[in-house]
């Protein structure tokens, strides 16, 4: 290693505060060029506001940053994007009404001006393809699979001719076959000679593409870049989440946390706890088609007390409309629903939260919190429909009980009225816990719950499901991740085409569960 | 509380740089703007007697505004006050005419009332047409105003015209001095008294009660209210509903109060003003009445600068409409410097 090419990437000493919070101090680092780096750490350890100071969007409280040996003006993107820095967000964002040449057009180079839809086509059409990124370039941005809408932002953040490309949680959105796909398109990058600077959670998403890794922890770097071949899952793990805490987790918990090892979960099986009358029922329930997704063909769902139903499926399948349907948000065609014993098929949602029904939703900043609203405000949100609208509240009543709430469940955030929209997104994601996962629930439908977790709040949220489902909760959960699934279901259902395609018990066998996802044909019960 | 306080620097701030930019304009028009600035100042607040005059145009514009306010809160643009203003004067009118004879401790009560439903009744039709079939309220509101306004046309030249008029201005016949809850001077206890009640009591519904936290949560984000179990309907409607009706009761202040009749195109810009002032408020109800005691000194120099100034009382819409484009505007300039130091977002 003598005489080293001049890093991709350098922080010196950078220094971030948001009024009284240190969200990165003293980081120094510095990557190497040509190769993929990944950066670790828990949630709100600091990862994306690195990244927001690399990209030029943060200007740090103090420190420097290097672009190819060279200083830039921190705190301007325009300066981070001429030296050949681009991010693509953790949450991004295309115009849903763009066609694909327009988004390319006007996101890359941000000017308007007179175009003819043919010409901007024919423009992006090279770039795009020699990204792979296979598309009808007059598609509208809300009909492509999200898959593509992120190699679409890939392709944008690459016009630039960038030479640092960071992604902010690029996984978290993608569903296995998106994430091969997706590291796929990252190693031809590195074959052109881009630095690919990628944050992950998953500790066998980082061993199986990156070259070296970064961990940061509490705004601090713990190590790295550490070359990839020295450390191993065991190592990774303990050095995200602290020997101290790592400790704490258990053996069976860890391997599936680790994820390295192939997923035959023994399940968490807890049959003899479910036997009580069913807390969901859905008998031949069907929806009318609509704009958000493929409609449900004739589900028949029982899910007891103390269960916990995973339901797995390649994404797209209904699983969407599986949950509005129960959460009377999907007009239903035929079939019926009851909860608890109730008829509530003809119910609002208020009644049938009323009954106990809560539920996680997939989109977290849309369907989960209102970002712009006070943290204190999200989470009442659910106990003040249960009362009458003119209820008399004490805010600083609420705002306690909310503090209260939120330091048991340890979200990590400076005080209740901050907005949601400045939380880590894991913290986030806990607050929406904080406020669905209470003593009353009687059916939790959980989707994704831990996706954009860190393991250490991963393990947390299977920790809670579990003891609600001890409580004599029943609990369906639906995860792209079919670790999550086998270690914590009791029985997992595969969704296909709107339609249940096979039903499995512990021990699962993925082989079999993996069939039933992608083959109509396989329609079997194990 | 620091983000509100900044919030009102910050609109402070907008404010100054209207009246500066008006002030040029004026220069340039071969007006002498210190002169103006100080007629403005005078008019408004320091000449004895000004304050008066400021708050008699500012208790019915505050009861309009707080109206507004409450339905952006809930995500509801309703630009309908003006119409809802007139629609309830018309309807408190009518009323007089109706309960004429009566006793007044029952009769003021019951046009009040009468009002009220009229301006809740201007809200409602567009706040249905929007829950029912997505019509944008921002359009219909507006749509609204002009239809209220030809309807005050009608009224005053047609059912409730007074026979004795001069004719420059078709207006009602006036309302009974028993009923009338001040003089023309506009400056009453009733009219104080109703004005701190809808205060009291809106603040305490925006910031006191369930209502007022899920409509808050509703206007910044009704996809997640929903997914609570929330009727958005009920949240809207109601927000709605409230933003007509008080800006009905303002109506009929206007007209048991001050004017004592209704007359064809009647303050024609209260409506707009007060959406300017919800605005300048951050919709906040605290800030309202500031921002309301502001705009009714303007209101109340306008009738003044003629004499100071030499300038046309219409100089004062040109104030209001600078005012208008920096809020709109929310520039970032404002924003960055105000943040001197602090966080980046
Ligand atoms: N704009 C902001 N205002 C105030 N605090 C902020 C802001 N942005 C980030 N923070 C705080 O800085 C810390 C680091 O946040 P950051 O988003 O970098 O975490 P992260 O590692 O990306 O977490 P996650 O894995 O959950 O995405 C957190 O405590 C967060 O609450
Ligand atoms: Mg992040």
């Amino acid at each position: 290693m003598s005489n080293p090419p001049k890093p991709a990437l350098e922080c010196r000493d950078v220094t971030v505060k948001f009024g009284d919070v240190t969200a990165l101090s003293d980081v120094a680092v510095s990557f190497a060029p040509g190769q993929i780096h990944a950066v670790v750490g828990q949630n709100g350890a600091g990862k994306t506001t690195f990244a927001r100071v690399a990209a030029g969007l943060v200007q740090p409280t103090a420190g420097a940053v290097d672009v190819m040996g060279e200083e830039i003006r921190t705190g301007h993107v325009s300066q981070s994007r001429a030296a050949g820095v681009e991010l693509v967000h953790q949450s991004f964002a295309l115009p849903p009404s763009f066609t694909v040449a327009e988004t390319m057009e006007f996101g890359a180079t941000g000017k308007g001006g007179i175009y003819s839809r043919r010409g901007l086509a024919e423009k992006w059409r090279t770039h795009l393809a020699g990204l792979d990124v296979q598309v009808d370039l007059n598609r509208r941005i809300r009909d492509l699979p999200i898959e593509t809408q992120q190699g679409i932002e890939i392709a944008r953040a690459l016009v630039m001719d960038a030479r640092v490309l960071i992604l902010d949680e690029p996984t978290a959105v993608l569903s296995p076959s998106g994430i091969d796909m997706l590291f796929a398109r990252v190693r031809r990058l590195k074959q052109r000679g881009v630095t690919v600077i990628l944050i992950l959670h998953k500790i066998r998403e980082v061993l199986g593409i990156a070259d070296t890794v970064t961990v940061l922890r509490g705004g601090r770097k713990v190590e790295g870049p550490l070359p990839i071949a020295e450390v191993s899952a065991e190592r990774l793990a303990n050095l995200i989440v602290g020997d101290a805490i790592a400790k704490t987790l258990d053996r069976h918990e860890r391997d599936a946390l680790v994820g390295t090892k192939s997923p035959v979960g023994e399940g968490a099986g807890h049959p003899e706890n479910a036997t009580g009358p069913s807390v969901l029922s859905m008998t031949a329930v069907s929806t009318r088609p609509d704009s958000e997704g493929i409609a449900l063909d004739g589900i028949d769902l029982d899910i007891r007390p103390g269960e916990i139903v995973g339901i797995a499926g390649v994404e797209g399948n209904g699983q969407k409309t599986l949950v509005r349907a129960i959460s009377a948000l999907a007009d239903l065609a035929s079939g019926s629903i009851r909860l608890a014993g109730q008829d509530v098929t003809g119910a609002p949602l208020a009644a049938r939260r009323a009954i106990g029904l809560r539920i996680i939703p997939f989109e977290r900043n849309v369907e989960g919190l209102s970002l712009t609203s006070s943290l204190w405000q999200n989470w009442s949100a659910r106990e003040l429909l249960q009362g009458s609208l003119l209820k008399v509240i004490r805010p600083s009543a609420v705002r306690e009980a909310c503090d209260r709430s939120l330091r048991e469940w340890s979200v990590h955030y400076h005080n209740s009225m901050q907005k949601a929209g400045s939380l880590s997104g894991g913290n986030a994601q806990k607050v929406i816990l904080a406020r669905e996962v209470d003593s009353d629930a009687r059916l939790i439908i959980a989707a994704q719950p831990t996706r954009g977790l860190d393991i250490g709040a991963t393990a947390f949220v299977w920790q809670a499901l579990r003891q609600a489902r001890d409580r004599g909760a029943a609990i369906l959960l639906i995860s792209s991740d079919l670790d999550e699934l086998f270690d914590i279901s009791d029985r997992v259902v595969v969704m296909l085409s709107g339609r249940v395609n096979g039903e499995f018990r512990a021990p699962f066998d993925i082989a079999s569960v993996g069939a039933a996802m992608t083959d109509a044909a396989a329609r079997t019960s194990a | 509380m620091k983000d509100s306080l900044l919030t009102v620097v910050r609109s402070l701030i907008f404010v100054a740089f209207a009246l500066v930019l008006c002030a040029l304009v004026f220069q340039f028009a071969g007006y002498n703007a210190p002169t103006m600035l100080w007629a403005v100042a005078d008019g408004a607040f320091l000449r004895s007697g000004a304050i008066e005059q400021s708050l008699r145009w500012a208790l019915p514009l505050f009861i309009t505004a707080v109206g507004v306010g409450i339905s952006f809160r809930a995500g509801f643009f309703n630009i309908g006050a003006q119409g809802q203003f007139y629609v309830g004067a018309i309807c408190a009118a009518f009323a007089a005419e109706a309960f004429k004879g009566g006793p007044a401790f029952l009769v003021i009560p019951a046009l009040i009332i009468a009002g009220m439903l009229g301006g809740a009744l201007w809200a409602l039709w567009p706040g249905l047409l929007r829950l029912r079939s997505g019509t944008d309220e921002v359009i219909t509101t507006l749509m609204g105003n002009f239809m209220a306004g030809l309807l005050l046309v009608y009224v005053t030249s047609g059912p409730l015209k007074d026979p004795s008029g001069s004719g420059q201005q078709a207006s009602s016949r006036p309302l009974d001095a028993a009923y009338r809850i001040s003089d023309s001077l506009g400056l009453s206890p009733t009219i104080i008294g109703i004005a701190v009640a809808v205060g009291i009591l809106m603040w305490l519904l925006v910031n006191r009660t369930a209502f007022g936290v899920l409509a808050s949560l509703a206007g910044r984000n009704g996809t997640m209210v929903e997914w609570q179990g929330a009727r958005l309907w009920k949240l809207g409607l109601s927000s709605f509903v409230i933003s007509g009706a008080l800006a009905g009761l303002a109506g009929t202040i206007e007209f048991m109060g001050p004017n004592g009749r209704i007359a064809s195109g009647f303050l024609p810009a209260h409506g707009f003003t007060a959406i300017l002032i919800a605005l300048v408020a951050n919709l906040n109800v605290v800030g309202t009445a500031a921002a309301a005691v502001f705009f009714g000194g303007l209101a109340s120099a306008a009738l003044y600068l003629p004499i100071m100034a030499g300038l046309p009382a219409a100089a004062i819409d040109i104030i209001n409409a600078a005012i208008a484009l920096f809020i709109t505007a929310r520039s970032k300039l404002v924003d960055k410097v105000l943040r001197l130091g602090g966080r980046p977002s």
